[in-house]
């Protein structure tokens, strides 16, 4: 390669080289693709926190148990696989062989770009407040510079990352606990307004005063005991804290939810913007960083090793797939068992808890993560079920557009201007729903595959990154 | 991996290739920013509010006048449009050696510190309205713009406005919604009609948005915080606030009020304006249309955006459909062209050459300049240093102000004597390429 200015050059002599792909991360992506809806159907759908709530409380049923398993087995985990495939991707885009490295640079730029388009659509115009688009796009861009750390690195980066988001849990939980230190030292200024005041009231009694009198130094006391506006906020705040912590018996939320969502477009829209606003700022900032990035090093760190590339033993792949999906079960079912308590009373279990619940939710996350991932380089090694590999691997090839047919197959099934089931489908019946979808996604990848080069959506972006137009269709290809 | 260290010294911009010009409007826009920047360090947030409330013969309304209708937003957007000229200049003089790093890796590694240099400006320095940050997530968008051509970056500066535009309107068009409920609300209660529960919130609604008298509480606070407060008080009180920036207000407003000037920026560079290249005429021109349109465009923003509605709210609800904010944008782009037009007249008539070249050296460590107009305010007012917060008149803050520009004037041109960058220019360079850069001259 000869020193190259900077910028690419406007028409390189290379063609455009495709990405280099790896069977096992399209199956992985796959799974993690169709594995996504199976948490995000709860916000599809109208699954309220609420209801959450409600059956963490109850701690049985048919429902609990579904409940239960699922978000131990699936809770940020699929979104773990998607982002951690998605950090292997970037590696792989980075190394295409044969072209100027200038101009894959320009071009992982303009996709990132472009991808956080795509999610500003999928978010703002087909109104799926969950949406992680645009949160892959902007990470890709603040990743960009790690990609040239060798495989170790990576590693202890996604350490690091994965301590500071179990650091920022804790944060949240300290937060909290300085809320109630704060409502307490209120609780002590009003007991003495009571205290003192009824002190008062006695010696004014005892030296003889007229009762009128005694009334108006009353009501002078009780105007004058009133907190400040700081004392007000601080009182509330923890207030705030503890009712969202409850089940709310009155379901108002869930209520106004409902209908709102199952309005109009424009409603659902006014109605969205809130939450997929915080969920592109103050989510990403706080929460997804180190969500999104630690996992995104990970499979970085793990294309390194060769972890997608059956370098390792069955033995390791099979070792590392016991014990992690072991251990996340067991610190799931553990954070499953201590936010029941903390519902059931969050004060008291505030007074006797170091940290939160959820506290080691990442390292559950990535536990889990880890261990589906080897279970399935296990199964591809085994060479069993070679068919459903196949769906796998063409649903996950074409994961772009399959995660927006998810957003407008559930936008039209339950918002208020397609058949309007929000909230009027219970859980079990809402995982029939998912069950359709894969099944929808599977087929539908398959056959289009078998006529395409790239899912629609997978072509158009490539078109925009590069620029001009390109045949999709597969025979072409092989006649050239 | 890393083999470009041993013979491959990627340099930074050198000392010839430097646009003198573009490194004097620059040295113009980091002293202007303290313009804006000032009552933010030293002055208490009710402040503002007496001002425009108060009879508008004092020294402090007039200089507010003066500040807001030739500065405001104007010295920012100069800093922002130099921002994208730096992105050009930055890919363009690199060279790549093969195995190297290429030109985006180093730009994007540069980036990335910058916002850690924001983090450190607001949580560290606690300097709240830090924009190091903002520019270094703006940045990552422009990479993929450095070539384009003038005509296109304009269209985008223009849609990046048009969004800040709609987002005001639709802001406003909710004001005047909660306006309309209220006088609803109001005729019903007087018609003795029974009210709905919308109605009875209206009602509260309204009045609470109106009043704009800041509460005393919460300035007290502010005030005793500021000015009494330890570092970790201060440090500690800072923390929500600088994270609701970060995180909304950048995302709502500032990546979008950045960037915005950014493409201009680039666009006017693309067309040789910041480099000095165009005639004398046109500079003239230029000047003309940029304080012809803009001050008056400005004054207005002023006088009806600011002052008639602090007099009453309900009354500019009532007149205006439109608000005067979405006049922000156009106003400041020609006072930022205006400005710059006039320093390049100024460069080329050569009446002050002496402060031309203080002004580059300013311009050439702007960083620097940036960083350290937050460490001295900050000491200067807050309760940890010499505790001036709240303590100095409007008009006063601009003593403080030109004592700054003094010293950084000065600093500067000393400090280049001896060394190649300023210092958190040396220090950022040497992150960039994870290698410890020469500073001395």
């Amino acid at each position: 390669m000869s020193i190259t200015t900077a910028g690419p050059e406007p028409a390189p002599s290379v063609a455009i080289s495709p990405i280099p792909r790896l069977f096992s991360l399209d199956v992985l992506r796959g799974i993690a693709l169709l594995g996504i809806l199976v948490i995000s159907i709860w916000e599809f759908g109208g699954f309220s926190t609420n209801q959450q709530t409600r059956l963490k409380l109850l701690q049985k049923g048919l429902d609990y148990d579904l409940y239960a398993t699922i978000t131990i087995l699936f809770e940020g985990k699929m979104r773990a696989i998607f982002s951690m495939v998605f950090g292997a991707g970037i590696i792989l885009y980075l190394s295409k062989p044969h072209q100027p490295l200038t101009y894959t640079h320009e071009h992982y730029i303009r996709r990132q770009m472009w991808l956080i388009a795509f999610g500003l659509i999928n978010v703002f115009v087909l109104l799926w407040p969950g949406d992680i688009l645009f949160q892959y796009g902007v990470m890709g861009i603040f990743l960009f510079p790690f990609a040239r750390l060798n495989k170790k690195a990576l590693l202890i980066a996604m350490l690091i990352t994965t301590l500071i988001y179990c650091g920022k849990i804790y944060w949240f939980y300290a937060d909290d606990k300085k809320a109630f230190r704060k409502f307490t030292a209120v609780t002590l200024v009003e007991e003495k307004f009571k205290k003192d005041s009824s002190e008062r009231h006695r010696k004014d009694s005892i030296a003889g005063m007229p009762k009128d009198t005694i009334r108006v130094r009353d009501s002078i006391a009780k105007k004058n005991d009133t907190l400040t506006i700081f004392q007000k906020r601080d009182k509330q705040s923890w207030e705030g804290i503890l009712k969202g912590s409850k089940y709310d018996s009155t379901k108002a939320g869930e209520k106004a939810e409902n209908k709102a969502m199952r309005s109009g477009y424009g409603e659902v829209w006014n109605h969205v913007l809130q939450r997929s606003q915080n969920k592109e700022s103050r989510w990403l900032y706080q929460i997804g960083i180190w969500d999104i990035g630690s996992m995104m090093l990970l499979g970085m760190a793990l294309l390194g090793f060769g972890f997608f590339d059956h370098r390792f033993t069955k033995g390791i792949y099979l070792l590392l797939a016991i014990t992690g999906i072991i251990a996340g079960i067991m610190l799931g079912w553990l954070r499953i068992e201590y936010s029941h308590i903390k519902i059931v009373d969050y004060l008291k279990y505030m007074k006797g808890h170091v940290i939160p619940p959820n506290q080691f939710f990442p390292v559950e996350r990535l536990l889990l993560a880890t261990g589906y991932a080897s279970l399935v380089m296990l199964l591809l090694r085994l060479n069993i079920m070679r068919w459903l590999g196949q769906a796998l691997s063409a649903t996950g090839q074409m994961a772009f557009t399959n995660y927006f047919i998810q957003t407008i197959f559930c936008t039209l099934f339950f918002y208020g201007y397609g058949f309007g089931y929000f909230g009027r489908l219970s859980l079990t019946r809402l995982y029939f729903f998912v069950a359709e979808v894969w099944m929808i996604q599977m087929v539908f990848s398959v056959i289009w595959l078998r006529y395409y080069k790239y899912g629609p959506v997978e072509w158009l972006w490539r078109r925009l990154i590069n620029g001009k137009f390109f045949s999709n269709k597969k025979q072409e290809a092989s006649l050239q | 991996m890393e083999t470009y260290t041993a013979q491959y010294n990627p340099a930074p911009v050198a000392q010839t290739d430097r646009i003198k010009t573009v490194d004097i409007i620059r040295g113009v826009a980091l002293l202007g920013i303290l313009l804006m920047n000032i009552p933010g360090f030293g002055f208490n947030w009710d402040g503002w509010y007496n001002i425009l409330h108060g009879p508008h013969d004092t020294k402090d309304y007039n200089a507010m006048a003066i500040i807001s209708i030739f500065f405001e937003g104007t010295m920012r957007g100069l800093f922002s449009m130099l921002f994208g000229v730096g992105m050009i200049l930055f890919t363009q003089n690199k060279v790549e050696l093969p195995g190297g790093p290429s030109v985006a890796e180093f730009y994007y590694r540069r980036l990335l510190w910058l916002v850690l240099f924001g983090l450190f400006n607001a949580f560290i320095l606690l300097w709240f309205g830090d924009i190091l940050y903002t520019y270094g997530l703006c940045g990552m968008v422009l990479y993929v713009f450095r070539k384009t051509n003038p005509k296109w970056l304009l269209v985008l500066g223009i849609a990046c406005m048009a969004v800040v535009m709609f987002k005001k309107q639709l802001n406003w068009n909710e004001t005047r919604e909660q306006r309309r409920n209220y006088v609803e609300a109001v005729k019903a209660q007087k018609e003795k009609k029974e009210l709905t529960g919308e109605q009875n919130a209206a009602l509260t609604q309204w009045p609470g948005r109106e009043n704009q008298k800041p509460d005393s509480a919460f300035m007290n606070r502010n005030l005793r915080t500021m000015q009494q407060g330890s570092y970790q008080n201060i440090f500690t009180y800072w923390i929500p606030k600088n994270v609701r920036f970060e995180t909304f207000d950048v995302y709502d407003n500032w990546f979008w009020d950045g960037l915005a000037m950014m493409f201009v920026g680039m666009a006017l560079f693309g067309l040789g304006f910041f480099s000095n290249r165009l005639s004398t005429s046109t500079y003239t021109m230029s000047l003309l249309i940029g304080y012809g349109l803009g001050i008056p465009i400005s004054w207005i923003y002023f006088k009806q955006g600011s002052v008639v509605p602090a007099a009453s709210l309900a009354h500019y609800v009532d007149s205006f459909r439109v608000n005067h904010e979405l006049l922000y944008d156009i106003r400041r782009v020609l006072l930022s062209v205006g400005h710059a037009s006039l320093i390049l007249l100024i460069y080329r008539s050569k009446i002050v050459p002496w402060l031309m070249k203080a002004l580059s050296n300013v311009g050439q460590m702007a960083f620097s300049n940036y960083l350290m107009q937050s460490i001295i305010c900050t000491w200067f007012f807050f309760g940890y240093g010499f505790e001036f917060y709240g303590k100095l008149h409007f008009y006063q803050l601009y003593y403080v102000v030109f004592s700054v520009w003094v010293f950084q004037l000065i600093f500067s041109s000393v400090w280049l004597k001896y060394f190649r960058f300023g210092p958190f220019e040396w220090l950022w360079r040497s992150l960039t390429y994870w290698k410890k850069q020469p500073m001395k001259r």
